[in-house]
């Protein structure tokens, strides 16, 4: 039971130029979980996240699905039960809604076979849960960026298709450069994923308030280093953030809704050197 | 050299006509230091008895075996300034496109002799002209009415017979038929052709050139192809058995066509009139029984350059 | 919205506009023949001039326009897709360049003799546009493991400048004849006149459409970005190989063919994605088909317009794709 989910064991990456990135890095995203990769520009919180899927392989070290080593796993198994989302989707062609969607299935078909019936009914359904069903014949390219961010989470959930802890979502800072009411709807779409349809969400942000409303775990990224993890209302410690971000900040429950709030006060008297 | 020659000659049949002009009067001594860049004129200089005073000539300029030796200047896209200023010429003959080159001349002061590509009776004009103009009016007027009276030898000796429709090819891709060129209804090979006592199928066309494709070929149906400005070291009979494909050409169907090679054929020289028998030889063998090989006054042979394949030594070569 | 419905429609329609291109394109010329007279069986072919035309002169013509318009569609929508860039050409990573350079050389050098019955000029210029996807290959897999599609473009668009400046020092090299010739080669010259070219031309062609044949889903996810491609199932380095060398074979074949015939790698696919939208299942074989179409369409215009004169293919298609290009931009503002 303890191996279900996803794990990063003692993994250390650099880029072909030598550029180390992630130094012995080890994360856990338990089967169910909610997890936030949290830390500043640089941190490596998006290698970390496309290590864990399947995108990158380390230099050092393993990442494990469900204890098997990813680089075991046919490539196809694996993008049948794990979708990402990547920040920002830029297309030169003119694709509609609905086939953008629909591409979502393509790992589930065989290797001459069209999407049928069940398939355009999946990927209208996951058009449906981000709010998005009635721009499904609109191009993509023509959408405001929230509206594309949902989208690309539709397409996501087609591709998972099912509900349950088995299946996997990770996202690559889904609120950034997005307006403050999408920022909103895109963080209760996640809470509903993972709360309704049981889905295993990893998130990589540098949005403190994001990781705090939504993310039930943190790993904290300083520098390519895992600074600390744990369940969320211990990661948002003042002295850690203090370290990871050079920042004083209040951490306070709202009173309206109930989260936790991270309010930035000033910046650190020992800033660090960043 | 065969390729150069023809090259230069190509190169007024796509265009490059301009009016004739002869700058400046004669001057009171001809010219003892004269450039020609075009390789006609050159050899028409040489066959003038001018040769002696030619101190420069373009790079494609062979013939005679002496113009070799003398100082290469360039030629029609990219003439030596430096090098022709350096010769200190009182005379150079050129191209009228070669503008730049004009005003260049004009600046230094050094006549010059404007050349104009044209028809068949051009070459002899010029020849008289050239020869006012070097000091060589005997010589060239001997030149000149050698190589017209054995033109109108030949037009004599093809006159009141058929005149076979002829396609006259002067390139072709090797070994297949594509890139096809022929000679249209105007042109100094047009009017060897008609001399020569065929019929151009493309008369009707007024241009120097044509593309020809083969649905035009077949259009067209010549009953001779006659071929010239051969440049490939592939044998003539390979070369030919492209034809094969259009059995519906009359003259492929009889065989007749025929590769006339050497460099000599498609230059508007002194040397056109025994292009002009060789080119009626093979439409009207009969004519010419026992084939007489006029050297015509001069000349230093009739441009039958030795080919390996020693069946086309004579110039002739029936398909 | 059926795809599968779709995709057989596609297949349907924009067939039977090729086949039908086919079909009538060999009975339009600057020369009138009659239908009946060419498939008269009594008279016999040597004396037959209609059939003579037909068959020798345009069909070949048609086969080869068909042929070398399906490749560069087709072609031109890979490179497209593997670019991520709708303005990508056939002839972006320098195959055309290494296929001009070939067919130059053949030229100037006077090259006559070809091998097994394939002539010298053809089979250069193919020898040139393998060399140029060597190299372009080569130098884009230096670095990484797969093609990285940036460096890919830089090396074509490098290796296109390079080779640009032989083609032209060989053109100075070359006498004046060779030099019209050549010119006259990059216009574009469908006139074969025989079907041996064609059976050249086939199989290298058809091996690249049966790599064609497997690309288009992966070419939609791969169009959004290579991470969209990995996450769902693509090994995106074997993609982007296959894609880049089929497209790479289809062009240099093409180009040997009938020349550089420029505007069809791009008009075509743009036309075809503003009937069929964007889905490569669609786009790749309504392209390889109006490529076909098109490029007839523009061999008969080239033969037929000022008659007996033949306008150079590659003209005819610029003139089109030209005005075509201003239609789009005044279009999108």
């Amino acid at each position: 039971m303890s191996e279900r989910g996803l794990t990063a064991d003692h993994v250390s990456y650099a880029y072909a130029s030598g550029t180390p990135v992630l130094h012995d890095v080890t994360a856990r995203v338990a089967s169910g979980g909610l997890v936030g990769i949290l830390g500043p520009n640089g941190s490596g919180k998006t290698t970390l996240l496309r290590l864990f899927a399947g995108l990158l392989s380390p230099l050092e070290g393993r990442v494990l699905l469900d204890g098997i080593d990813m680089k075991m796993l046919p490539r196809r198994d694996v993008s049948r039960r794990m979708a990402m989302v990547p920040q920002e989707t830029q297309l030169a062609f003119d694709y509609t809604v609905l086939e953008m969607a629909v591409m979502g299935r393509y790992p589930h078909l065989g290797a001459f076979e069209i999407e049928g019936p069940d398939d355009i009914d999946i990927a209208r359904e996951a058009l449906r849960a981000t709010g998005t069903l009635h721009l499904e014949s609109r191009l993509f390219t023509s959408l405001s960026g929230g509206e594309k961010q949902r989208v690309v989470i539709a397409g996501a959930l087609a591709q998972l298709g099912k509900r349950g802890p088995h299946f996997l979502l990770l996202l690559d800072e889904p609120t950034a450069s997005l307006d403050l009411a999408y920022q909103l709807e895109i963080r209760s779409i996640l809470a509903a994923l993972n709360h309704e349809r049981g889905l295993t969400i990893v998130v990589s942000t540098h949005d403190l308030n994001l990781a705090a409303s939504l993310c039930r775990d943190l790993i904290l990224l300083d520098r390519g280093r895992v600074l600390a993890s744990g369940p969320t209302a211990s990661m948002l410690d003042a002295e850690l953030i203090r370290r990871l971000y050079g920042v004083e900040v209040d951490i306070a429950t709202n009173a309206r809704t109930g989260r936790l709030t991270v309010i930035p006060v000033s910046r650190a008297s020992d800033a660090r050197s960043s | 050299m065969a390729a150069h020659t023809k090259s230069l000659i190509l190169a007024a049949l796509l265009g490059f006509v301009v009016p004739l002009c002869v700058e400046s009067p004669l001057a009171q001594t001809p010219p003892q230091r004269i450039i020609s860049i075009i390789p006609s004129t050159t050899e028409m200089l040489f066959a003038m008895g001018a040769g002696p005073r030619v101190v420069g000539v373009g790079n494609f300029d062979r013939y005679p075996p002496e113009a070799g030796t003398r100082t290469k200047v360039g030629g029609l896209v990219d003439p030596d300034v430096e090098r022709i200023l350096s010769l200190r010429p009182d005379l150079v003959v050129m191209y009228g496109t070669q503008t730049d080159l004009r005003t260049q001349m004009n600046r230094a002061g050094i006549p010059i002799f404007l050349y104009r590509h044209a028809g068949l009776a051009d070459i002899t004009t010029t020849i008289r002209q050239l020869g006012v103009r070097v000091g060589s009016v005997k010589e060239s007027t001997v030149l000149a009415d050698r190589i017209e009276a054995d033109i109108a030898d030949v037009k004599r000796r093809v006159a009141g017979r058929p005149r076979p429709r002829t396609l006259l090819v002067f390139g072709r891709d090797a070994e297949t038929l594509r890139g096809i060129y022929a000679s249209g209804g105007i042109g100094f090979l047009h009017d060897m052709l008609e001399a020569a006592g065929g019929v151009n199928v493309f008369a009707d066309i007024k241009r120097e050139s044509i593309q020809t494709t083969s649905e035009l070929a077949v259009a067209r149906a010549p009953e001779v192809i006659v071929e010239i400005g051969i440049d490939t070291a592939s044998t003539s009979a390979r070369n030919l058995r492209a034809w094969d494909a259009l059995p519906s050409i009359p003259a492929v169907r009889t065989k007749r066509i025929y590769e006339l090679r050497g460099d000599g054929m498609m230059n508007p020289g002194p040397r056109i009139s025994a292009s002009v028998r060789r080119m009626a030889e093979v439409l009207h063998r009969d004519a010419f029984t026992g084939s007489d090989p006029r050297t015509g006054g001069g000349l230093q042979g009739l441009g039958r350059t030795a080919t390996s394949d020693p069946r086309t030594s004579t110039g002739v070569r029936p398909r | 919205m059926n795809v599968g419905r779709r995709i057989a429609a596609t297949w349907l329609l924009f067939g039977s506009c090729a086949v039908l291109a086919c079909l009538l394109a060999p009975l339009v010329g600057s020369t009138r023949i009659s239908f009946w007279r060419v498939f008269d069986s009594s008279v016999p072919f040597t004396e037959n001039t209609d059939a003579q035309i037909f068959f020798v002169a345009r069909l070949p013509r048609v086969l080869a326009a068909a042929i070398v318009g399906s490749a560069l569609a087709a072609s031109g929508v890979v490179l497209q897709a593997l670019l991520r860039n709708p303005l990508a050409t056939p002839f972006t990573l320098g195959v055309s360049a290494g296929a001009a350079l070939g067919a130059m050389l053949a030229l100037t050098l006077n090259l006559s003799s070809g091998i097994a019955g394939f002539s010298a000029v053809p089979l250069a210029s193919f020898a040139g546009s393998l060399g140029a996807v060597a190299i372009v290959y080569a130098l884009a897999r230096a670095r990484h493991r797969g093609l990285s599609t940036n460096v890919l473009l830089l090396a074509g668009v490098t290796l296109n400048s390079f080779f640009s400046a032989l083609i032209l020092f060989v053109q100075f090299l070359s006498d004046f004849t060779q030099t019209f010739r050549t010119v006259r080669w990059l216009m574009g010259d469908l006139d074969v006149s025989s079907y041996v070219p064609l059976m050249a031309a086939a199989p290298p062609i058809a091996l690249s459409f049966g790599a064609f044949a497997v690309l288009p889903r992966s070419m939609n996810l791969l169009s959004v970005s290579d991470e969209n491609a990995a996450t769902r199932g693509v090994d995106v380095h074997r993609t982007q190989r296959l894609a880049f060398l089929s497209a790479s074979l289809a062009t240099g074949a093409a180009v040997s063919l009938g020349g550089p015939v420029g505007f069809i790698g791009i008009v075509v696919p743009h036309l075809v994605r503003l009937m069929v939208g964007a889905d490569h299942r669609l786009v790749l074989p309504a392209a390889a088909f109006g490529g076909a179409a098109f490029l007839v369409a523009c061999d008969t215009v080239s033969r037929t317009a000022l008659a007996p004169l033949e306008i150079p293919v590659g003209v005819v298609t610029a003139i089109i794709g030209g005005p075509f290009f201003l239609w789009l931009l005044i279009r999108s503002r």
